[in-house]
């Protein structure tokens, strides 16, 4: 199958009063149609913005790209006019978040925004004929019709009795139904690739297990394309396919899911499985990396791990380690497979 | 809860507010020190001739016993009449008020309608040229004290230009629309009177314009601030994320949230310059109610104060309860809450 999105050595810094953070230092990242790839690291690693840069919402400034490139169907994102990005989000990209509760508007009948997600992401960027102008009949089928496919969504993402509730307020709905909702705007149009930004994180447990799986049920149902980022290796290892472990700021190793919890390669994904909890925990005591992450505004040169590495090498402190094969699709960014090290 | 029970459980809370406000300034005006019989009897009034005046007024009875009779004669149309000019309060302010009113909502009007945009734009180019053109401007606006402003304008426009009259808000030849709302504009618009209409649209504009630079700046920058806040929140970011073009998240999503603080200040600006006319009123020879505000209270004429703070509290309650219910239509929270 073709690639369909492709981040290459991507360079991201914010500017801060405390110095330049630099936030992505090289990250590659490749997917094709089909795939559901998981996205993992600790917090402030640079998950998040890795995927805010395909639909390119990244806060410029504070954030600059100093290097790197991002395409999507072979279209080169990071050198469109905006005019353009809002005609490919609507056309390529949907996009759910952490806390459905913040994420809706309070204001607006789910109705409105849902509708308004079909007609725009419909529209691709063009005008859509509004409420207030043309209001013809050709206009008014427009929008029944989008209300139609409104409430279809909405019964898509598990949303009981969408045709009654559709006329609701966001704070009329709890925070899993929330989340369908906004699964439901994403999906309005058909997108080429979905993007999950913690998307259980906010939810109860119980919750977080009907939203994961309403996520897999809409990948076999629709073939989507979902890149799933989160910190929960237990989400990684339920939903995904493949995953991609970061640490501060870089893909450190990407492997089919199986094959990574079965043979971590990097020191850094050995100990994050490590630190997963087991049944037998009261025994053990929890297991933990040591060292702290990096400060990313004076970041250790050379392997961003190499203070915390119990495999610390000499070049590890001097140059940074390229992706290594070490298995069937499986990659690990680490000296410790260099034929040559 | 319905947004028809919403509206009449705000009108009912407003009647205990009215009810303390008419005790309230009943106190202050009989309670002041200065005898208003005294003055307005003259200053060689003997006893018997002061004693007639407090018998007429009912100054003779005891305070709760004053106070209910007045009460009474609120709703039976009696406000009471001036202890100098001897003329019905209420006649006096059916002439005066609507002259105030007028101004005051004309001024409201155009800080509404320069105001918003000019946040809003501030807002989406935050730290930008247009953000800071408008921020200066609001600020050279408040910095500069009305009447000042008034008198430059009026040399300007009037006096230098001749665009536009320099006071009174028709000249004397013209005879005023036959009163049904005592507001020129509206009365001459109800009887297709254009020309009265233009006329008396160009004797309000100076003085409106004038009026309203406070207000402009303030509900500017209250847009500014809270469509600023509401660009950070989270949905907007959805929004963008799932492509609905940046234009319809600014006028349509983020707008709505930001409005309720901008409606509030509006509301607010309203009452402030209503009481705050009588300067331009002065300026400009503006037969408001300002002017006759200050010379009763200046006399202690307490029946014409009485009857200005008691309009007052009602308009005020009314702009209330105007404001409570555009809050419930912008935010479903606060309707159903």
């Amino acid at each position: 199958m073709s690639e369909l999105l492709n981040i290459d050595d991507l360079h991201l810094e914010f500017h801060t009063y405390d110095g330049v953070v630099k936030v992505l230092a090289g990250v590659n990242l490749q997917m094709r149609r089909g795939d559901v790839l998981g996205l993992v690291g600790e917090t402030g690693c640079g998950k998040s913005m890795t995927a805010l840069s395909v639909p390119r919402l990244i806060p410029m400034p504070p954030g600059r790209i100093t290097a790197g490139r991002v395409t999507f169907n072979g279209e080169d994102i990071l050198s469109k006019r905006e005019s353009e990005m809002e005609a490919f989000r609507a056309r390529h990209v949907g996009m759910i978040f952490q806390d459905p509760v913040t994420n809706l508007n309070p204001l607006f009948t789910i109705r409105e925004q849902l509708v308004d997600a079909v007609l725009y992401q419909q529209a691709q960027g063009k005008r859509v004929p509004g409420r207030w102008r043309g209001f013809t009949p050709s206009v008014r089928q427009l929008r029944k019709e989008a209300h139609e496919r409104a409430v279809e969504l909405m019964r898509l993402t598990g949303i009981p009795d969408g045709d009654k509730r559709i006329y609701d307020y966001p704070h009329q709905f709890s925070g899993g139904m929330r989340q369908r909702v906004l699964i439901a705007m994403a999906l309005a149009g058909d997108p080429d690739l979905l993007i999950a930004d913690e998307p259980t994180t906010a939810l109860d447990v119980t919750i977080q297990a009907q939203i994961l799986r309403l996520i897999r049920s809409l990948v076999a149902q629709l073939g989507l394309t979902v890149l799933l980022i989160t910190h929960n290796l237990g989400v990684v290892a339920r939903s995904c396919e493949r995953v991609a472990v970061m640490y501060a700021g870089r893909v450190v190793e990407e492997s089919p899911v199986r094959e990574l919890f079965r043979n971590p390669k990097h020191p850094y994904t050995r100990g994050l499985i490590a630190a997963v909890p087991q049944k037998d925990v009261h025994r053990g005591g929890l297991e933990g990396i040591p060292g702290i992450i990096p400060n990313l505004i004076n970041p250790p040169a050379g392997c961003r791990f190499n203070p915390r590495c119990e495999h610390v090498m000499g070049i590890c402190r001097e140059s940074v380690p390229p992706a290594i094969e070490v298995g069937a699709g499986h990659h690990a960014a680490c000296f410790l497979y260099a034929e040559d090290a | 809860m319905n947004i028809r029970f919403y509206i009449l459980r705000r009108i009912a809370l407003v009647i205990p507010t009215l009810i303390g406000l008419s005790i309230l300034t009943f106190s202050i005006a009989r309670i002041v020190p200065g005898d208003p019989v005294g003055l307005a009897a003259g200053p060689r009034a003997t006893e018997e001739i002061k004693e007639a005046f407090r018998r007429e007024f009912g100054l003779d009875q005891p305070l709760p016993i004053q106070y209910i009779n007045y009460m009474t004669g609120l709703f039976r149309g009696d406000w009471g009449e001036s202890l100098y000019t001897r003329r019905a309060v209420i006649n006096d302010l059916r002439v005066y008020w609507p002259a105030t009113l007028e101004l005051t909502t004309a001024a409201v009007v155009i800080a509404t309608v320069l105001g918003v945009p000019a946040g809003v734009i501030s807002a989406m180019y935050r730290n930008r040229l247009p953000d800071h053109v408008a921020r200066v401007l609001s600020l050279f606006f408040v910095s500069f004290p009305s009447f000042w402003l008034a008198m430059i304008f009026q040399t300007w426009f009037a006096r230098d230009l001749g665009l536009f009259p320099i006071g009174k808000r028709l000249p004397v030849l013209v005879s005023p629309p036959a009163p049904t709302t005592g507001l020129f504009l509206i009365d001459s618009l109800v009887q297709l009177d254009l020309e009265t209409f233009l006329i008396s649209l160009r004797h309000l504009f100076i003085p409106a314009l004038v009026l309203s630079f406070g207000a402009f700046a303030s509900i500017t920058r209250i847009t500014r601030a809270s469509m600023v806040e509401a660009l950070e929140k989270d949905f907007v970011r959805m929004e963008r994320a799932i492509g609905i073009p940046y234009r319809v998240i600014i006028f349509k999503y983020v707008l709505r949230n930001a409005l309720i603080a901008t409606i509030t200040v509006i509301s607010l600006n309203f009452g402030w310059l209503m009481a705050g006319a009588i300067l331009i009123e002065t300026i400009f020879d503006w037969p408001g109610l300002g002017l006759y505000a200050v010379e009763a209270s200046l006399s202690l004429d307490f029946q014409p104060i009485m009857g200005i703070a008691i309009l007052y509290g009602v308009v005020f309650s009314v702009v209330n309860i105007l404001t409570d219910i555009v809050y419930g239509i912008l935010d479903p929270r606060i309707r159903y809450g």
